[in-house]
């Protein structure tokens, strides 16, 4: 047993019924604690709206600055600055959240406590977690963490998407950048393809000569009629999509001769930006919290994990149904969950959400589309409400293009600012 | 992009209806406010308005 055992996990690991291990704030007899494992914009906005309500919340992140994804293919486009992207957690602190920097190794579920490095324990009443992706290194063969140092994913922002721009700088005009992407399900369906945009707004602006082949495992993907609608006006010879259909999924890297190789071809690369498939952060993994998918199954009201009692998941580690795993569904995600968690630890239940979700991508610097959801629980799931949302219109003006770039930006001030402002 | 800062909730509410029906052009928000009942549009003007009132 550790020495480091508090009163509170040291009674609940006595305690022999599942009763007297359901109410452990009575046996600790001191304001219920909720601790976060996670800084992005699901744990961020969660630990600020429960400090909000006045409940007493532990924030656990690894990193003291947090690196946002989306605008972030505007770095890998060289008109952003990564500075845009950089968030600290300053705010949150003063806004009442305890933050701590350490990486949460392990979950006690039974004792309640998360472990961090050097035998320190954090106990909970309620926990929730929020630790985003991690890249499957297992799953692509020939690409794992050191290969990704040559052919990025850039599928986190930061680092990577540095490196990738970088690469993308120094290549020569006329040089080949091939993009792989994966089936589903991953963070930000509609990401690959604003950022195969990009690269070819890119290209056709700076490297006339280049090209970029997008090999993709699937055949169908988020806004598809609208982004292909796109290419064919903007980039008709700077962007070639390879479905799966026509023999697109990527199968193995070759990084020694930076290729991509599907069952068909072997795709030789100046610049490679492969995207591997995904799972939840490594902490879900090590939790129990994750199925076999590598995703956490959760209660559609309450957030709470199918798998683990008082651990709660959201944002992209959690299986939301129609829910994308997208930073605007976290956040709305994140602000429900603080309202479950406090009603749950008053005893009452958790109410019913209704969720939008509103996910734009950016087809060139002034052209924006986006698609729209709202979502409540229906059948243990997070389902779409007939009627509502749906992909921008086709066939609309520059104008009203224009207009959702300019709104994409305002949506990603107006979070960050309500979550690290 | 207009402010719903200090705006009140019957022009909230509104501006959601006409989203809701068609009656008011819009990029994203004719799509959202369909997913939303007469009553839950109140319930969301009625929170706008007194968050934008208290800010």
């Amino acid at each position: 047993m550790s020495p480091l055992l508090t009163r509170r996990s040291a009674l609940a690991g006595l305690a022999a019924s599942a009763s007297v291990l359901a109410a452990p704030s009575v046996l600790a007899q001191a304001k219920p604690r909720v601790v976060i494992v996670g800084g992005g914009f699901a744990g961020a906005t969660c630990a600020r709206s429960l400090a909000a309500m006045g409940v007493a919340v532990t924030l656990i992140e690894a990193d003291q600055r947090y690196v946002a994804c989306p605008f972030s293919n505007l770095v890998i486009h060289g008109t952003r600055d990564i500075a845009q992207q950089t968030f600290g957690y300053d705010a949150l602190r003063a806004a009442g959240v305890d933050v701590v920097f350490a990486r949460a190794e392990r979950i006690e579920p039974e004792a309640r406590r998360v472990l961090l490095p050097g035998a320190v324990a954090i106990t909970y009443d309620r926990l929730v977690l929020a630790p985003g992706i991690d890249m499957r290194f297992d799953a692509l063969p020939g690409y794992d963490s050191a290969t990704a140092e040559r052919m990025p994913h850039a599928w986190k922002a930061g680092a990577q998407t540095l490196l990738l721009r970088k690469q993308l700088e120094a290549m020569d005009d006329g040089g080949v950048v091939v993009m792989s992407v994966p089936a589903n399900p991953f963070r930000c369906p509609p990401g690959p393809y604003e950022r195969a945009s990009l690269i070819a707004h890119y290209l056709k602006n700076h490297k006339p000569k280049s090209k970029l082949i997008v090999l993709d495992s699937k055949d169908t993907f988020s806004k598809q009629k609208l982004f292909m609608a796109a290419w064919q006006e903007l980039y008709p010879n700077h962007l070639e999509w390879v479905s799966l259909a026509s023999g697109g999924k990527t199968v193995e890297i070759d990084v020694r001769d930076m290729s991509v190789v599907t069952e068909f071809a072997r795709h030789k690369a100046a610049v490679a930006n492969v995207i591997p498939p995904q799972r939840a952060g490594s902490i879900a993994q090590a939790s129990g919290v994750a199925d076999r998918s590598g995703w956490c199954p959760i209660d559609p009201v309450s957030f709470e994990s199918r798998l683990a009692p008082n651990i709660h998941v959201i944002g992209d580690a959690a299986i939301a149904g129609a829910m994308p795993k997208s930073a605007f569904a976290a956040n709305a995600q994140a602000k429900h969950c603080a309202i479950a968690v406090a009603a749950m630890l008053r005893g009452e239940p958790a109410p019913s959400p209704k969720l939008i979700n509103t996910c734009y991508s950016l087809v060139a610097p002034d052209y924006g589309i986006s698609v729209a959801g709202v979502y409540q629980p229906a059948k243990g799931l997070l389902a779409d409400v007939e009627g509502a949302g749906g992909a921008s219109p086709g066939g609309a003006s520059r104008e009203f293009r224009a207009r959702e770039a300019i709104y994409a930006d305002a949506w990603f001030k107006v979070v960050t600012e309500g979550v690290y402002g | 992009m207009p402010s719903l800062q200090g705006k009140s909730a019957s022009d909230i509410e509104a501006a959601m209806t006409a989203f809701r029906t068609g009656g008011r052009e819009a990029t994203v928000m004719d799509r959202i406010a369909k997913g939303f009942t007469k009553r839950e549009t109140n319930a969301i003007a009625d929170w706008l308005a007194q968050a934008g009132a208290a800010k």
